[in-house]
């Protein structure tokens, strides 16, 4: 059991501009994590000389033991990295940074997230194997991999599935052929998303508005996705500070509680749909996630129907549906439906979702500012604020080894 | 040597101690799916340790070269640009007949997208790539059949 002063709490939250992939040219990738560190201390109302800890987690290229040195910390007590691919820590990032402060191993963690891509390689894009050939021509000939995510997307790779979409226009092509989802069905998760970056001023394309002829028109990218279906790449970073109740009860702004959090995959899952595909058809036609939500719930001990609002990781429109059905606000199969009903709009449908824009029109920062929106919803702070929120599902990103979490208001 | 199906710089499959049998395997045109020794489960990507029983014990085991499609995507973006002209290009993920239903990423070849179907009957292609490298493709089968 926790002790009641250390129940964790969000505190701070810290964002940089958000711009265009390439967009932030003055300023590295990492001196944008620095930035969105200290913003995210100075909106708690705290010191570094207060943060004894850093998460982060995939692939994350700003190390924490550096950033420790540069921002100052009197020591670090707390570091860590989560294993889970891609965007699928953030939400296990905070949850480890609630881990530690309620064990007691830290006192006040900074979790970042960093992207500027145009400053390295496109995220998602493999391991690097894909220079153009210099030199002479010489004949195609197997590699030794240096690593095992190398030897697995070796089965990926040659046949042109590079890139995240075309692994996940394969998952909803399998369920449209099960289920019967819809192309307007995924569409009603762009243009409402469009709808409500429109409110938001740190929205990359708050002043782009979107219809759904407009979604339709999009060229297809890899079917049955179109380029509306897919998220933005985006350079931009934010944070988010959780530390104890105790010394929450001092923060500048009202904290917001971890109420549960779980991640994690179910057997045989591996790296998720991107790099295997031969996991049970109800796994691979799924965000992977059923596991994780059924613990987040009982964890939590709240459960869909008590969801004010929800920030629901959306790298592609059609894994949204999937999530609404993996996270129980609808059965399998039931997403598209549920979505066409104008249920995640805000303000008026059952579960406003994205209120910030998500990845499809505010940024990709990898779901952090999801996380980032679900405390400004329980602060009162949204730009689309649903009237009285208590309850923010967040989830991070479907089809990989994932992990989600639950905040409520104090 | 077959004539490829992609460009040249399309990037090369590399392999570790656990896979590179199944690259040894098709580069003599046999698809394999890794069997396990102990209690005859296959598993796709091979690794180290079976996964029901771990044993550390495993076999090649050969299939037909044939199965079905279970999923696929019509590509319509030149992800690396010397796709563009290859565009659109079929990817798949076929279930493998007799192999316990084991799945591999492909792509489908000698075919029209819009003719692509999940159920549909396929036949490995093989594609050298060089002396000591091959890739397996699918077509649509000869004696073409939807299966449930």
């Amino acid at each position: 059991m926790t002790a009641v002063g250390r129940a964790a709490c969000v505190v701070g939250v810290g964002e940089t501009r958000y711009a265009k992939w390439g967009g932030i040219t003055d300023a590295s990738e990492y001196r944008l994590a620095v930035e969105a560190v200290l913003a995210a201390i100075a909106d708690a109302g705290m010191s570094p000389d207060d943060v004894d800890g850093l998460a982060s987690f995939a692939e994350d290229r700003n190390e924490a033991t550096f950033m420790a040195a540069d921002l100052g910390l009197p020591e670090l007590r707390y570091a860590s990295l989560s294993w889970l691919p891609g965007g699928g820590g953030a939400c296990a990032a905070v949850a480890n940074a609630a881990m530690a402060v309620e064990t007691g191993a830290a006192e006040a963690v900074v979790v970042y997230r960093s992207l500027c891509q145009g400053q390295f390689r496109r995220f998602g894009q493999g391991p690097g194997n894909m220079p153009a050939r210099v030199g002479p021509p010489r004949l195609p000939h197997l590699r030794r991999a240096t690593s095992l995510l190398e030897a697995h997307v070796a089965f990926t790779m040659p046949f042109g599935m590079f890139s995240p979409p075309i692994a996940y226009a394969m998952v909803l092509q399998r369920h449209m052929h099960r289920f019967g989802t819809t192309a307007e069905q995924m569409g009603h998760v762009a243009v409402t998303t469009r709808a409500h970056a429109a409110r938001n001023p740190r929205a990359v394309m708050g002043d782009r508005p979107m219809t759904m002829d407009d979604y339709l028109a999009s060229r297809l990218v890899s079917e049955p996705f179109r380029l509306f279906d897919c998220c933005l790449e985006n350079d931009g970073a934010c944070a988010v500070l959780v530390t104890t109740a105790e010394r929450a009860a001092d923060s500048a702004k009202r904290p917001v509680s971890v109420l549960g959090a779980a991640q994690g995959a179910p057997a045989g899952f591996g790296y998720g749909q991107y790099a295997n595909v031969g996991m049970p058809d109800d796994d691979y036609t799924s965000t992977g996630a059923r596991g994780v939500a059924t613990r987040m719930w009982a964890r939590a001990g709240v459960g869909p129907a008590d969801i004010d609002v929800a920030q629901i990781y959306d790298h592609f429109t059609g894994l949204v549906l999937l999530s609404l059905e993996d996270f129980g606000f609808c059965g399998q199969g039931e997403g598209g439906p549920f979505a066409a009903s104008g249920a995640l709009a805000w303000p008026d449908g059952a579960l406003p979702t994205n209120t910030h824009g998500g990845s499809l029109s505010e940024a990709y920062i990898h779901g952090l500012n999801h996380v980032v929106e679900g405390v400004r919803q329980l602060r009162g702070e949204s730009t689309c604020q649903v009237d009285g929120a208590e309850t923010c599902l967040v989830t991070s990103a479907a089809g990989v080894p994932s992990s989600a979490l639950v905040l409520g208001r104090r | 040597m077959t004539e490829r199906w992609f460009p040249d710089e399309m990037p090369m499959p590399a392999a570790n101690a656990e896979t590179v049998g199944w690259w040894e395997a098709a580069a003599g045109h046999r698809l394999v799916v890794q069997r396990c020794t102990a209690c005859g489960t296959t598993r796709h990507p091979p690794g180290p340790v079976c996964p029901r029983c771990r044993s550390t014990a495993s076999e090649w085991f050969e299939l037909a070269g044939t199965g079905t499609v279970f999923t696929f995507t019509v590509v319509r973006q030149a992800f690396v640009a010397s796709l563009a002209d290859k565009l659109p290009y079929v990817v798949i993920v076929v279930e493998l007949d007799g192999s316990q239903g084991a799945r591999i990423v492909s792509n489908l070849v000698e075919v029209e997208p819009e003719e692509v179907t999940v159920g549909m009957a396929v036949e490995v292609a093989w594609e050298d790539m060089g002396p000591e490298l091959a890739v397996p493709r699918f077509r649509p089968a000869v004696h073409r059949g939807e299966r449930p």
